[in-house]
Parts: C-alpha cells; structure tokens; sequence
C-alpha cells in the first residue's frame, strides 16, 4: 500500500517521505488550497524519484477545452503517474489525442460502487479515488470486487462542496466588508464549522473538522488498497510526523497499535467511515 | 424547424395531468426508487404506467428519473425496476450513472437516454463522450452563459436541455455533500436537505443564508429557440398544482407566441407578472446573460412569501356554477379571475356563493371544502381550471 500526499503549502512536498505526491494545477483544479503551475510540475516530476500525479478536477467550459489539451498533452510527456479528473473532457481527450496517460476518476462525491468503477475501467481508466461519503464497509466491497485500483483518503478536511459562484466576495459585498478569499462559516443548527476558500474558479467548502481514517488503514492493508492518501490543509502542525509514522505503519503491516492511539490526537471524527448516510423515499 | 420541447415536473399523478394538460410537451417524474427527489410523492408502477398512457393520448411524452449517485446496495434489483418501468412505457430515463446508461442503452436502445443536470456537463468534449456512449440528450450544467449553450449545440449532435425556471443550486450539481455532512441525509440519493438555505454565522457577523434567487428565463426563451435548444425544463416536482398550471400556462403561451409572430414586449410583461404572482422568491437569469454574482443570491433578512392567490381548483362548471375546491379565503364582491388549460381567461366579481350543500354563504372559508360559484363564460371550463384573486 502506497500513500499519497497532497500539500498545503509549496515549502515541502515531503517529497523523499511519502511514496507520492498529488499536485493540484493552477486554472485546472479546485477543492484545494495550494495549486501548482504547469512550470513547477516539470520541476518536481524532474526532481522526484516517487510518483507524481497531477489534479485536473474542474467542471471545465467550452473555453477550457485548447488549454485542457495542451496540458494533457504535456503531462502525457512528462510521464506523470496520473492525472485525477472530475469532468467527461478529460477522459474524451485522452481517446482524441491517443494519449498513453493514468486517469484517475475523482469525481468527488459520485465515485460509490463497484460497477460503476468497473465501468470506467473499461474506458481506459486505471485508478479511483473512492468518495468520502461512503462507510468502511462499502469501500472494501469496491476494493475487493472491482477491477479498477482504488484511492482513500483517510486524513483530511475533506472538501464537502464546490461553487463555480464567487461566495466569499458575495458576502463580503454584502456586509460592506474589506476583500479577502476565505471566510469560516458556522451552520446554526448543528454548530458544524466550514472553511469557504474561493479564487477565479468558484469556491470550495470544506468541513473544519479534521476526518481521522488512521483506524481504518489496518482494514483496507488487509483488504490490498493499494493507495491511501492525507491531505496537509489544516493539519500542518501535525503533518509531516504523520507521514512518516505512517509509511512505517504500512512497511510493518499496520501491525503497531501504539500508530493508532498516538494519532487520536488529531481527531476522533470518522464521518462515513462507520456512518451512513440516509435518504427518505416514501413508500405507498 | 422542429418545434422545441417544454418540460414539465410532475410530483405525482395530478400533477403530471395538469401541467400536460396546460401545455407542457412532456412531463419528467420520479418513481419510488433512484430518484433525487426522495421526499416527493413519487409514482408507483401503476402510477408510471397510468401516467404514460395519459400523456401518450396526448401524443405527449413521460421521462423518468434515474439519476441517483448509486452505491454498491444501491445496484440490487436496478435491472428488475428499469425493466419494469420500461414495461409501464415511459419514454426516456433521465440518468447520470454511465454504467446505468450503458445498462438500458445495451438493453432497451429503444428508450432514449437523457443525462442528467446531476453531472453538470458544461463543454462539448464531455458530450461527445457522452454520445458516443449512446446518450440521446444531455441536460446541461445551470453555470453556463449563451454563447457557451450555443457554441455546445454547434459541435454537438445529439440534443440539448436547459433549465428555465424554478429553484436554482447554489454549487454545481453532483458537487455538492453539505447535506450529507449537516444532515447526515444524502444529497446525491435524494435526501438533499437544501442545507445553502439553512442559515449560516460568521463568528461576529450577522447571520446568513447562500440560498439562491430562482431562475426565470421567460425573457429570452426566443434566444434559446434561435440557438438551437432542444427542451425547456421547469424546475419544481414538489410544487403545487397552482404553480405548476400559471407556469407552465404562462411558458406554452411565450413559446408559442414566439413561433406563430405574436411575442411583443406587451405580452411579455403581463407574463413576467404572472409568473411573478405565483413565485415565493425573487428571480434572475443567472449566468445566461452575465457571470453570476451578489445580485443572485440572498445572504440576510429574507422569508419566503406564502402565497394566497390561489382560491381554488375548479372540478365543473354546470348551469353557470363553478364547482371548486376551496384553496384560500374569498368572499362574495372579491374581484376573482378564472383560468383554464386551453389558455382562456376572465376576470369577474364574486356575486354569489354557495357551500357544498348549496346553501348561500357570503364567505368561502374552509380550504379543501367544495363551494360553488356563480359566472357566466363564454369559453369552455374544463376540469383543473383554476380560480385566482385579481390583484
């Protein structure tokens, strides 16, 4: 099991740490903090010795499209080892141009069964970053059963929404408030915290809390996920510690209790993991 | 020219008759499982297959929604329903699962495949890859402005569906779990909670919502006609029947007014206040004709207005009586206007009222209580006609 890391900040990529890096690009991608242009890509594919996967998960527009196939067609010669897709665009160009390139489907909340995996499987797409929505017990049915090779993310502030709508600058025009692109905001029933990040392509909501899926590493080891992936934003203190203890957690089989207790620390919340959702359809 | 399509919701059986009924070309439904509208009436089998016929006779069309996000336990038993709902003879799925597509394309390629509005399709790339998967139509994304609706419908050959009036999203369909992680019901199964209306605080700020005004894009259906749109969908399962006949009333006429030359500027007015009189939010067109911004949304300080228009629902008009189901208070004197399915209508004044046992009253007070009102027309009034104050 390999693990994957997406940064908050570009001071380090723990690049020599994790197996992995995730690099959101700058124009291309949304639901992250910390984008990457076209020029550093190239540099840290150059420098680094572990894999380098490449965040194109925008709703594209018409006027994406020659900017969209430029970069495909770039990524494709340097040789990334992947590249993670929201929109339909993406996976058409790859067939277009005949590109020889990974595909990630990471369509953030849509990607919940098996056969649906299985069926981009076999459209040429390699790798699934399953959604944050779904129980334990759904995600290692999908491992077990599908063809494609699941991603989880086990540690984040997950990104619960995106706007293609300029929220925070609507806000601040409202109460006559000074510029900024980022607001917290506090749901009055529930308490619950989301942080509001907003730049030229929408705004992206992400729950505050922190999801704490280090529980669950042991599960989807045992159950052969080859990939699991943490995301630095709003764990920055805790960060590269977390990195490190748990590429050794892996190597030694996730067999060290001691891993699990130490990093109760960064949070006791598991949203879907052991949770799940619940919808009403009124039966006659 | 092919003549381009009004869509119409239809939370339950009545609701699919009348808003056929006022002009709606087709109607889209959700039966009792795979829909995004967990919480409406929804159609059983019987209902779906009811319904079908009664739009079929109309030489009208049902599509049926499918376009849940599916999770693994979801699978079991989507192959029975699809095949049973196809028996009920719908006419197209409404889906935003590719391997559900690709399930009914293999299986019943004589029923068309509409991709939903759930995957916010917003370039021509996505849809070539979309038809060449077999999709007949693809309703698109409601982020996206006229000149990208166009240029979509000149590289693109299979249909295309927008959205023109009702309640708006306020992220990008499909892109959206705050209902999950608020509510813990699942947005992307049909328990979207609307949490972007629920209201928000910012530690030291006054309280706010990011709920959206509703679309109303009754001023440029003739750009949407001239660019090569296939369907024009109304937004609003849930909605009363009230709403539902005034809109899509008020949109059969604007279309129609559109092809036969008679669209003026006049007209148009007197449609905008009719949609207006129905509505319980404020509207905007959006992105259609500018990039969103503060003017769409509400933030602070905003109910939405319970309407009292609506006086009732007419069942009959015999020996000069109209025969209704009470829906709001009126009293002998108001100034009351009658309309129908066929598009006629009459302002009058109420000079006398009777109960359910036609004894003269002087005020209908009782909602859901049948009275019976006296009016001379000219015109026929057919069932689901409907009796509304003049303001």
């Amino acid at each position: 099991m390999k693990l994957l890391v997406e940064v908050s900040e570009k001071d380090n990529l723990y690049l020599d740490k994790s197996d992995g890096i995730i690099l959101p690009l700058e124009g291309y991608a949304v639901e992250s903090t910390c984008f990457f242009t076209l020029e550093e890509v190239c540099d840290i594919v150059s420098q680094s010795k572990n894999l380098v996967f490449v965040k194109l998960n925008k709703n594209f527009m018409n006027e994406d499209i020659e900017g969209l196939k430029n970069v495909l067609v770039k990524l494709n010669e340097l040789k990334v080892d992947g590249v993670f897709f929201y929109d339909l665009a993406v996976l058409q160009l790859k067939k277009e141009l005949g590109l020889d390139i990974n595909l990630v489907w990471n369509q953030t909340h849509m990607v919940n069964n098996y056969k649906t995996c299985d069926y981009y499987y076999s459209k040429g797409v390699k790798y699934a970053l399953l959604g944050k929505e779904i129980t334990l017990e759904e995600i290692t049915e999908i491992i077990k059963k599908s063809k494609i090779t699941p991603m989880v993310e086990v540690v984040s502030r997950p990104s619960v929404a995106f706007s293609k709508r300029k929220l925070v600058t609507n806000y601040n025009h409202d109460i006559g408030k000074k510029k900024g692109n980022t607001l917290q905001v506090i749901e009055k029933v529930t308490g619950g915290k989301y942080d509001l990040y907003e730049n030229n392509d929408g705004t992206s909501f992400f729950l505050d809390t922190i999801t704490n899926g280090t529980s669950i590493i042991k599960d989807l080891y045992d159950c052969g996920c080859e990939f699991i992936i943490m995301r630095e934003y709003g764990l920055e203190d805790y960060f590269e510690e977390l990195i490190i203890d748990t590429k050794e957690y892996i190597l030694n089989g996730c067999l060290e209790k001691d891993y699990v207790d130490k990093y109760k620390k960064i949070g006791d919340s598991t949203n879907f993991f052991f949770r799940k959702t619940i919808y009403v359809v009124k039966k006659k | 020219m092919k003549k381009i399509e009004l869509l119409a919701p239809a939370g339950d059986l009545e609701r699919l008759k009348v808003t056929l009924l006022y002009g709606a070309d087709s109607v889209f439904i959700g039966g009792q499982k795979y829909g995004l509208r967990a919480n409406a009436d929804n159609f059983s089998l019987e209902e779906i297959k009811e319904g079908c016929s009664f739009a079929h006779k109309l030489g009208k069309k049902v599509h049926l929604t499918l376009n849940i996000v599916f999770h693994n336990e979801d699978m079991d038993g989507v192959y029975d329903y699809i095949r049973d709902v196809v028996d009920c003879g719908i006419d197209a799925f409404i889906v935003s699962d590719p391997f559900i597509i690709s399930y009914i394309k293999k299986n019943y390629p004589q029923v068309e495949v509409h991709l939903s509005t759930q995957n916010s399709t917003s370039n021509y790339e996505a849809i070539h890859f979309f038809e060449e998967e077999g999709v007949d139509r693809i309703v698109l994304a409601r982020e996206l402005n006229k000149k990208q609706i166009s240029e979509i419908i000149e590289k693109v050959s299979c249909d295309i569906e927008v959205f023109i009036h009702g309640a708006m999203c306020t992220c990008f369909s499909g892109r959206c779990a705050l209902s999950n992680y608020v509510t813990n019901r699942d947005a992307n199964r049909g328990g979207c909670a609307q949490v972007c209306r629920f209201s928000f605080t910012n530690e030291g700020e006054k309280d706010f919502t990011m709920a959206l005004k509703d679309l109303n894009m009754a001023s440029y259906i003739g750009d949407l006609i001239d660019i090569g749109v296939r369907s024009l969908k109304v937004e609003g399962r849930m909605r009363s029947l009230y709403y539902l006949a005034t809109v899509i009333g008020t949109y059969r006429e604007i279309i129609d007014s559109y092809y036969n030359n008679t669209f003026s500027e006049e007209k148009l007015k007197e449609w905008d206040y009719r949609l207006s009189r129905v509505a319980n939010r404020e509207t905007s067109t959006h992105y259609f004709m500018k990039e969103a911004d503060y003017t769409d949304q509400y933030y602070t300080g905003r109910s939405e207005v319970s309407n009292q228009d609506y006086l009732g629902q007419v069942i009959s008009y015999e020996d000069g009586y109209l025969k209704i189901y009470e829906r709001n208070y009126f009293k002998v004197g108001d100034s009351v206007e009658l309309f129908t399915p066929n598009g006629d209508r009459c302002v009058f004044e109420v000079t006398k009222l009777l109960d359910e046992d036609k004894n003269v009253v002087d005020v209908a007070r009782h909602p859901d209580n049948i009275y019976y009102v006296k009016v001379d027309v000219d015109f026929p009034v057919v069932e689901y006609s409907m009796l509304m104050i003049n303001n």
